[in-house]
């Protein structure tokens, strides 16, 4: 029986998706079958980050008004073996999922797979609510900005108030993932550093994930950032998933900033 | 820290945003209700109502340190 996590942050554009789809890809280098569902209906993406756009031909709604067969639906990544997307639908809005049918969907999902990780939309409307309504565990995407963390905090009240197992009076666990880290903004002041952070939300950390360069590169390609193991993002992508498979990882010091040597600083003059 | 910043008192951006955001959060917190809220507020209204002709119900929740307390007001007409 697999674990099902949802990808949440409350507000847009802060790296859910591509979070969503280097954790899908770690995780299956760590050897565990993964599935990804790419809830946020209408604005199908997590394809495009994964590079499988051109593969969709059947999506969730497809599988869930039983038009396709799973099998069917399933995109097999091309990155990772073990690794399998299902889309979102292009078409259909939000109002297309009914409870009924993602609890039977996610339940189908969770007898083949180890972990099913559902990729939420933005917003805290009623899309968000059937994604995080059978989640055992949820990991919440910020930036350290302002709006972002006070956006996922209304998102974690949810959860706490609406996810079956919380109903249940179980504990939902939730994680945090800090994303786009600047270390010299952190150093001097003008970003708040993830102790702030979890501070504030109280909730456990996953992992800090620097800003890196390489980021764009990675979509424009449909290569999650993961698969570059010189970068810093996708090192910090690493650890948390094998923190996610048990693995007892020490977190890096990703907000200290080192300044270049004042011999750096010359030879800079000059490139 | 840089070497002037030594001498410079004033407080970072970093610093402001995490008292700013915390009064938010924490109003924020307090402001919001149940999501069941209507229905209990549905079912409180039906019982009263059996002994009592209640004229409305109001059902405030606050926050006050680490105990929540949800205030119920009865209003019955004269």
């Amino acid at each position: 029986m697999g674990i099902v996590y949802a990808i949440i942050s409350g507000k847009g554009g802060v790296g859910k998706t591509t979070t969503t789809a280097n954790i899908g890809i770690g995780i299956a280098q760590e050897g565990k079958k993964v599935v990804l569902v790419d809830f946020d209906l209408g604005q199908r993406n997590l394809d495009l980050i994964l590079g499988l756009e051109n593969r969709v031909i059947y999506d969730m709604v497809h599988v869930m008004d039983e038009e396709a067969g799973l099998k069917q639906a399933l995109i097999k990544s091309k990155h990772t073996d073990n690794l399998f997307l299902l889309a979102a639908s292009q078409t259909k809005d939000k109002s297309a999922l009914v409870q009924e049918k993602v609890k039977k969907l996610i339940e189908t999902l969770k007898e083949e797979f180890d972990y099913v990780i559902l990729d939420a939309p933005a917003g805290i409307e009623s899309g968000f609510e059937h994604t995080i309504m059978y989640a055992d565990a949820t990991i919440v995407v910020v930036n350290p900005e302002v709006s972002s963390i006070r956006d996922a905090d209304k998102a974690i009240g949810i959860v706490d108030a609406k996810c079956e197992r919380a109903k249940e009076n179980k504990k939902v666990q939730k994680y945090l993932v800090i994303n786009r880290i600047n270390p010299a903004m952190v150093s001097s002041g003008e970003m708040l550093a993830s102790a702030d952070i979890l501070d504030i939300l109280s909730i456990d950390l996953l992992g800090k994930i620097p800003e890196d360069k390489g980021i764009v590169e990675a979509s424009n390609t449909g290569k999650p950032i993961i698969l570059n193991e010189k970068s810093g993002a996708g090192a910090a992508y690493k650890r948390i998933c094998k923190r996610l498979c048990g693995e007892n990882v020490a977190f890096e010091d990703v907000e200290t900033f080192n300044s270049p040597s004042i011999m750096g600083k010359i030879k800079g003059l000059f490139q | 820290m840089s070497f002037f910043s030594l001498f410079n008192k004033k407080e970072t951006s970093a610093g402001v945003a995490k008292d700013r955001l915390r009064i938010a959060i924490s109003s924020d917190r307090n402001n919001t209700s149940y999501p069941f809220m209507a229905e209990m507020k549905a079912d409180i209204i039906a019982v009263v109502r059996k002994y009592i002709d209640a004229q409305s119900v109001n059902i405030t929740k606050e926050s006050d340190g680490d105990v929540d307390t949800l205030g119920i007001e009865i209003i019955i007409p004269k």
